[in-house]
């Protein structure tokens, strides 16, 4: 099947200005393991914006108004898409590799955090996205989601079956382990969402002098304004280090020093944060709510799941820094898990391919 | 300040374009701004297809991310300069130039061969009269696109010239046995017609190309031409060469041939100043006429076999007054202060 110089592929993706997140790794990450495998793959990135609501239909006929079908003659032989709306893009050989769908119009509707339902027309445009989600989502010839969790929302929303692959998160061969230090590690952008805000109101709820690292770049100035004020308010000033945007090798090294990781985030769709740290040997505290995090966490064998409460994950956060023999057990625990799941960007391309 | 370039790209083809964008986000970057790129894929067949892609920039909303307002849209290419945005600056590059001066040409023409190809044109010419002047500055490329929007779109805008990539990198070496021909291999860029030429040479004149083709079948049309001519040993095919590859070429050339049709800009003609080469090019070249100052710098020739081989033949049998062309050229390139702070600075104000 495979011609001399492989397949040419187009991956689909939409990129925010200025924002760089997970999705913009995977999407490279793909890449990178299409041509690995012999193919000449290109990412392209459609820029959006969500707000007003109205802008996101603009978009979405946008992406319908390309033709990816082929260049200068020669056919593009397959796409794969990864975000809403690109994933609209027509082709005659699409498969969708679902990240996430626009979840302020399914599982963040109404959600505090959601600007959505908060619009005069954010009905209307939830509407138009289900219809769209659910009508042109099935025209592609494969469908696939992010985790598990991704695919069952997929299906509870639109009626859309597809099937949950795994990747690995980008230089998942240079983690490594250290013995652990004083601090529990919390790296992710500073947003709502990924809820930096609750462990900074565990913190004052610890009986134990629970020390936290957090890094990762702030998305919006409000957000994280909120944070620091909150955490030099409960005089924990001296057990808060917020260390911004950090290289990936400083990112390593936290991993490894650190006793445990913390994420708890709002329903994650799959996130890099528990695999890294599982590939760091490091057991993970994520809470009930957190989505991705639990298909990989196994409560009490490879990290804490706890109640999205300030109480709870204090409690969860206690445990750990009381028992350092057990932390080490879990986090080794995990690391075996990781290897026993076999994530491969190699078995990735073969399934999206086949 | 953050700053998004954007522009049209075709999948899979990496060009000209291509590496000035990438070289303007840099430069951004290298001010201090926050530079991005955004990059709309563009397919121009069938005709109907342009206008969607035409409509797609359109709804895109590059005003601001997360909140955060874009203070600056830089817009290049069609048809991703007709993104709207309140500070928007055009550097055009080229418009769509089979609707305008290649509408008719032989070979480039492609939508007069198409039914809905005039429709499609005047669509086109339309967006790009009432959209174009949205922006705050107009800018181009080089003097022959600004003259082509004035004619063709009536709108007025200021050249603004490019350092070639690694313009530090050029440099003089000692004038060899050879004329250089650094180009992508088609019909536009005449390599047919310098075949042409040398076959009608007083002097036993030889000429190195580099370049990859655009397609198979140009380049064997020429390698053909030079086997009936019984020219192979005063003709070379470089094919693709390295960066550095192609500099020691230029360095150690007698001179340059650049004759392409109408070029919009053409960095050849620069990289050949910066290394101290004096150019042959055509009275219908566009691009390089700004630059070459006919029997200063080079030599401006007519676009036939003769007229360029007497072009060839007087650089070929007076090696003094090619350096001394070279020199000026060299000298001519610094005057024109063409520099990425110079371009920032423009693109900015």
């Amino acid at each position: 099947m495979a011609q001399s110089r492989g397949l040419r592929i187009l991956i689909a993706t939409v990129r925010v200005p200025f924002v760089n997140g997970g999705a913009e790794l995977h999407a490279e990450g793909l890449r990178r393991a299409l041509a690995d495998a012999g193919h000449q793959a290109e990412i392209v990135a459609m820029p959006f914006k969500w707000y007003p609501p109205e802008r996101i239909l603009d978009q979405m006929l946008a992406c319908r108004l390309l033709d990816l079908s082929e260049t200068v003659g020669v056919p593009v032989d397959r796409l794969i898409a990864l975000k809403f709306p690109a994933y609209l893009i027509p082709h005659p050989r699409k498969v969708i590799w679902v990240l996430h769908q626009h979840r302020q119009a399914y599982d963040l509707w109404r959600n505090p955090l959601d600007d959505l339902s908060s619009y005069a027309h954010g009905a209307d445009v939830r509407t138009a996205i289900h219809r769209a989600d659910t009508e042109l989502i099935p025209q592609a010839r494969h469908v696939f989601a992010n985790s598990q969790n991704v695919a069952r929302r997929l299906k509870t929303y639109c009626g859309v079956d597809a099937a949950p692959l795994y990747h690995p998160p980008p230089d998942a061969g240079r983690f490594y382990t250290r013995p652990a230090e004083d601090f529990l590690y919390f790296p992710s952008r500073i947003n709502p969402l990924k809820r930096q805000e609750l462990v900074l109101e565990a913190l004052p709820q610890t009986r134990l002098p629970v020390r936290v690292c957090f890094s990762g770049p702030a998305d919006g100035s409000v957000f994280e304004r909120k944070c620091t004020e909150l955490a030099s308010q409960s005089g924990f000033a001296n057990r808060v280090q917020s260390l911004g945007a950090v290289s990936d090798e400083e990112k390593r090294d936290l991993y490894a020093r650190s006793l445990g990781v913390l994420f708890p985030p709002v329903d994650e769709d799959y996130g890099y944060v528990t695999l890294e740290a599982m590939l760091a040997h490091k057991p993970v505290i994520t809470c009930r709510d957190s989505g991705g995090p639990l298909e990989f966490v196994a409560h009490r064998e490879t990290g804490l799941v706890a109640e999205p409460k300030p109480e709870a994950l204090a409690a969860a956060m206690d445990e750990l820094w009381e028992d350092r023999e057990r932390a080490a057990q879990w986090g080794a625990a995990g690391r075996q898990r990781y290897d026993d799941l076999r994530i491969s960007w190699s078995y990735v391309t073969e399934r999206l391919l086949q | 300040m953050k700053i998004l370039i954007a522009t049209s790209t075709v999948p899979f083809i990496r060009g000209g374009a291509e590496i000035l964008a990438d070289n303007l986000r840099d430069a951004l970057a290298a001010a201090g701004h926050e530079a991005e790129l955004v990059s709309i894929p563009f397919k121009h067949y069938p005709p109907d297809r342009i206008p969607d892609h035409m409509l797609a920039c359109r709804l895109l909303d590059l005003t601001e991310t997360c909140g955060v307002r874009i203070d600056r849209v830089i817009g290049l290419k069609f048809p991703a300069y007709l993104v709207p945005h309140p500070n928007k600056v055009i550097w055009l590059l080229h418009q769509h130039r089979t609707a305008y001066e290649l509408w008719d040409h032989p070979a480039a023409g492609d939508l007069i061969h198409c039914a809905t190809g005039p429709v499609v044109r005047e669509a086109i010419r339309q967006a790009d009269r009432e959209l174009i002047p949205e922006a705050k500055a107009i800018y181009t490329l080089s003097r022959n696109v600004s003259g082509r929007l004035c004619r063709y779109s009536g709108i007025d805008s200021e050249p603004l010239y490019n350092p070639p990539s690694n313009a530090s990198l050029f440099y003089k070496g000692s004038p060899g046995d050879y004329f250089f021909f650094p180009s992508r291999i088609n019909s536009v860029k005449r390599q047919w017609l310098v075949i042409r030429a040398i076959a009608v040479c007083r002097e036993r004149v030889r000429v190195r190309f580099a370049g990859e083709p655009d397609n198979p079948a140009q380049q064997a049309e020429c390698v053909n031409t030079v086997r009936e001519l019984k020219l192979s040993d005063r003709v070379e095919w470089l094919g693709v060469v390295s960066e550095e590859q192609k500099r020691d070429l230029y360095a150690n050339s007698l001179a340059v041939i650049f004759p392409p049709v109408d070029e919009d800009y053409g960095y050849i003609t620069l990289e050949a100043m910066l290394s101290s080469k004096p150019v042959i090019t055509c009275a219908d070249s566009g691009g390089p006429l700004e630059f070459v100052v006919d029997r200063e710098t080079g030599l401006v020739a007519d676009p036939s076999p003769e007229s360029l081989a007497q072009a060839m033949d007087a650089l070929w049998t007076d090696r003094r007054c090619a350096a001394a062309m070279g020199d000026a050229g060299c000298a001519r390139y610094q005057d024109l202060n063409i520099s990425w702070a110079n371009v920032v600075e423009k693109l900015l104000c």
